[in-house]
C-alpha cells in the first residue's frame, strides 16, 4: 500500500517520465493497431514484432552501444524485410498469407535469439539489459530513451490523426478508395510502416514477444463498446494507457520483473472484462435481451391461453386457476406461477381466492396474440400456400414479433378475414 | 454484332484481362454512349464485373486500354464513379450511414482535409435521393441489403460524376429499392450522365436498359437495345459454353504464358 501511495503521487520525476512514457508508448501502439485490427491484419502485426529482434541484435553488434535510435532503425529495417517478405510470398507463390506470415515469423525470432545468445556470452559489458527488449522493462524508460521513443509514439499519433478519413476508406472499402483516385498503394505503406514503427516503439516498455498484444487487444476490446471509428480509436488509445500505466507500477515495484506480461495481462482483463460487460454488444447485455424476449414470449402465450379458456365457455373474464391454465396447455407449474404474478404486477391479470382473471388490458393484449397468430395462419395458407396443418408452428413465433404497422398492412391485405384456415373466429 | 456509339463516351480497345495469368476477357472493343442507361449482361463467369473493375483500373490489363470523355482514367477521374458489389465489404465496419455517403466526397476534399459543412449537406441530399434520410445515424450492420444498395449509391451520387459504372447494383434488392434505384439512374441519364450497369437478370434488363452489352469471356454483342437484345444473340452469349476459349485460357494459365508476347 505504501509503495501504492508512493508510486500514485508521483513525487518523484522519475516515476512521472516513465508514467508519462509508458503511457505514450502503450496509446500510440493501441492508435495504429486500431486500423491494423480494421484491416484484418492481427496476424501481420505479431509477424512484425517477431521480426523486429534481429534488427535490434545487428544495430547493437554494429553500433555497439544501446542508442535507441540505432535500436529503431535496426527494428525498422528488419521489421520492414519481414514485411516485404511476406508479401512477395503471397503474391507470388501458391503459398497462402497465414503460412506466410507463420514461416517468417519464426525465422526471423529464431535468428534474433541466436544473435542476442551471441551478444549475451560476447563478454561486451553494454549488453546489459539487451534482453529487456524480449520482454520488456518500462522503468528503462529514463534519459534519451524515453526522448526518442515519445517522439516517435507522438508522430504516430499526429500522422494517424492526420491521416483519419483516408485510413478508415482502406480499411472499410479499398477498391472503392482506388476508384476514387486516392492513393491507396501509399496509404497501405504508410500504415504498414506506422505498424511496425509502433511496435518499435513499444518493445522497450512491453517486449517483442508480447508486443502484438498491445496492438490488437485493445482495439478488440474498444470495438465491443462503439460503433464509431474514432470513438473506438479514442477508447483504444485510454484502455492502452491505463494497461501502460499499470505496467510502469509493476516495472517500480518489482524492478526485477519484466513488465510487458503485466501490461498484456491487464489490457487482456481488460478485454475479457468489457466482452461481458459492455452494453448492447457485451455477453450480458445481450443475455439479459435474450431473458427479456423469452418473459415477452411466455406472457404472451399465457395470456392467449386465457383467452383460448375464455372462447370455450364464451366468458373471458372468467376466473381460472393454475391447473386449469396447464390443461389447456403445458407449461411448467413454477414459471407459469412466477409469469401470473409478473402479468398482475403489472397490471393485465387479478387474482382472487387462487383464481386468476383478466383485467381490461389483459384480455385486449391476449386477444391481440390471438388475432396475430391466426392471421399470420391465414396468411401463411392464403398467399404462401402452405397447407393449413403446417401453419400453426409458424406462427407460434411470428405472433410474438409482428409490429403494429405489420399488423395492419395484413388486415388490409386480408380484407378483416372472419376466420383462419381451422375455421376459428379471428377476434377484433 | 458490335454497334458503335455515336457520341462516345468509354471507348474499350483490345482489352484483355487475367487472373493469375489466365485470361478471363478476351479482346473486348466497343464503344458506349454517353446518356444511355448501359446494361452488361451475360452469365456467371463471364468477365462482367471483371470488365467494370479493369474500366475503374482496379485490375492490371493483360493489353489494350480503356478511354473515358477521350482521356485516360487518371484524368478524368472526378467525372467518374463506381459503386462496387455490396458483399466486397464488410457491413459490421463500425461506422454509420452518413460517414460511408460522406466517403464520396473524399476525392473532392484531398488529403488531409476534413468534411466542410458543405460535404456534409451534399452527403445528406444524395441520402435523400435514395430515399434513406431516416437511417443518416444508422450503424451500417443493422441495414437490409436493399438499404446498403442504397446507400452504396447515394455515396455515389455524392461525387457528383458525369458516367457511373455499377457492379449488381439491383442484386438481393427488394422489388420498392429496385424500382427506386431505377428511377435514380433513369433521372440521371435524362440529365446527360451515362450509367453503366452490371445485370445478371435477363427478364428485368429488357424493361431497364437502352444499351445492352452482351458478354461471355469475349464481346458478343453491343448496341441498341432493340437491335441487340435478340433470341440470336442471347443463344449466343448464354448457349454452348465457350469451351475452346475456356480451355485455352487454362493452358495459358497452365504454362504460365504471359497472354502478350513482349520483345
Amino acid at each position: 500500500m505504501e509503495t501504492f501511495k508512493e508510486f500514485f503521487s508521483f513525487s518523484d520525476p522519475s516515476i512521472v517520465s516513465v508514467v508519462v512514457g509508458a503511457i505514450l508508448l502503450t496509446a500510440s501502439s493501441a492508435v495504429v493497431g486500431t486500423f491494423t485490427f480494421l484491416k484484418k491484419k492481427a496476424l501481420v502485426g505479431d509477424a512484425v514484432a517477431h521480426s523486429v529482434l534481429p534488427g535490434i541484435c545487428l544495430a547493437f553488434i554494429l553500433s555497439g552501444t544501446k542508442n535507441p535510435i540505432w535500436m529503431i532503425l535496426g527494428a525498422f529495417l528488419t521489421g520492414w524485410i519481414s514485411l516485404v517478405i511476406i508479401d512477395h510470398i503471397t503474391t507470388k507463390s501458391k503459398i497462402k498469407e497465414d503460412t506466410a506470415i507463420a514461416l517468417i515469423l519464426s525465422v526471423f525470432f529464431g535468428i534474433g535469439i541466436l544473435m542476442l545468445t551471441n551478444i549475451q556470452h560476447s563478454g561486451n559489458p553494454a549488453q546489459t539489459g539487451l534482453d529487456s527488449f524480449l520482454f520488456g522493462k518500462a522503468a528503462a524508460l529514463v534519459g534519451q530513451d524515453l526522448i526518442v521513443f515519445g517522439i516517435v509514439a507522438v508522430i504516430l499519433i499526429i500522422t494517424v490523426a492526420l491521416f483519419f478519413k483516408e485510413l478508415k476508406l482502406i480499411a472499410f472499402d479499398s477498391n472503392y478508395a482506388k476508384a476514387l483516385g486516392l492513393p491507396v498503394k501509399a496509404l497501405d505503406l504508410l500504415l504498414t510502416s506506422l505498424t511496425v514503427l509502433a511496435v518499435v516503439t513499444g518493445i522497450q516498455a512491453v517486449g517483442v514477444v508480447l508486443m502484438a498484444a498491445m496492438l490488437i487487444t485493445p482495439a478488440a476490446a474498444a470495438r465491443i463498446w462503439t460503433n464509431d471509428v474514432f470513438k473506438m480509436t479514442l477508447i483504444a488509445a485510454i484502455l492502452g494507457g491505463i494497461s501502460g500505466l499499470s505496467g510502469a507500477y509493476v516495472s517500480y515495484v518489482a524492478p526485477a520483473m519484466p513488465t510487458g506480461p503485466w501490461i498484456v495481462i491487464i489490457i487482456s482483463v481488460i478485454a475479457i472484462v468489457s466482452f461481458f460487460i459492455a452494453p448492447k454488444r457485451g455477453i450480458f447485455a445481450r443475455s439479459i435481451q435474450q431473458r427479456k424476449l423469452q418473459r415477452l414470449i411466455m406472457d404472451e402465450n399465457l395470456l392467449k391461453e386465457l383467452y383460448h379458456l375464455g372462447e370455450k365457455d364464451e366468458d373471458p373474464y372468467k376466473g381460472r386457476t393454475v391447473d386449469e391454465i396447464i390443461e389447456e396447455r403445458f407449461f411448467p407449474k413454477k414459471k407459469l406461477k412466477i409469469a401470473l404474478m409478473r402479468l398482475k404486477r403489472q397490471g393485465f391479470l387479478e387474482k382472487k381466492q387462487g383464481y386468476w382473471s383478466y383485467t381490461e388490458a389483459g384480455k385486449i393484449k391476449g386477444q391481440r396474440v390471438v388475432k396475430l397468430h391466426r392471421l399470420w395462419e391465414l396468411y401463411l395458407s392464403k398467399y404462401m400456400k402452405i397447407a393449413p396443418d403446417h401453419v400453426h408452428e409458424d406462427a407460434e413465433t411470428v405472433e410474438h414479433i409482428i409490429t403494429p404497422e405489420l399488423e395492419a398492412r395484413l388486415e388490409k391485405m386480408l380484407e378483416y378475414p372472419e376466420f383462419d384456415p381451422h375455421e376459428e373466429k379471428i377476434p377484433y | 454484332m458490335k454497334i458503335d456509339a455515336k457520341n462516345p463516351v468509354v471507348e474499350f480497345h483490345d482489352l484483355t484481362v487475367s487472373y493469375h495469368k489466365k485470361p478471363v476477357l478476351w479482346n473486348i472493343d466497343m464503344t458506349l454512349p454517353q446518356g444511355a442507361l448501359i446494361g452488361i449482361i451475360g452469365p456467371n463467369g463471364a468477365g462482367k464485373s471483371t470488365l467494370i473493375k479493369a474500366a475503374m483500373g482496379l485490375l492490371p490489363l493483360a493489353s489494350g486500354y480503356v478511354r473515358m470523355f477521350n482521356e485516360s482514367l487518371d484524368e478524368v477521374r472526378h467525372k467518374v464513379s463506381y459503386v462496387p458489389q455490396r458483399e466486397t465489404v464488410d457491413w459490421d465496419f463500425p461506422t454509420s450511414v452518413i460517414d460511408v455517403v460522406m466517403m464520396g466526397r473524399y476525392s473532392k476534399l484531398g488529403l488531409l482535409t476534413r468534411p466542410r459543412k458543405a460535404d456534409k449537406e451534399m452527403a445528406m441530399n444524395c441520402l435523400r435521393k435514395v430515399g434513406m434520410e431516416a437511417y443518416t445515424d444508422r450503424q451500417i450492420s443493422q441495414l437490409s441489403g436493399g438499404q446498403q444498395q442504397r446507400v452504396f449509391l447515394a455515396r455515389a451520387l455524392a461525387q457528383e460524376a458525369d458516367l457511373y459504372f455499377m457492379d449488381e447494383p439491383f442484386a438481393g434488392v427488394d422489388a420498392a429499392t429496385e424500382a427506386a434505384i431505377l428511377a435514380i439512374m433513369q433521372e440521371m441519364t435524362a440529365s446527360g450522365k451515362t450509367v453503366i450497369v452490371v445485370h445478371h437478370d435477363l427478364q428485368s434488363a429488357a424493361e431497364f436498359f437502352d444499351w445492352i452489352v452482351l458478354l461471355n469471356m469475349r464481346l458478343v454483342a453491343s448496341g441498341p437495345i432493340e437491335k441487340v437484345f435478340t433470341n440470336k444473340m442471347l443463344q449466343e452469349t448464354y448457349g454452348g459454353k465457350l469451351t475452346v476459349l475456356a480451355e485455352v485460357g487454362e493452358l495459358v494459365r497452365k504454362r504460365q504464358m504471359p497472354s502478350r508476347e513482349k520483345y
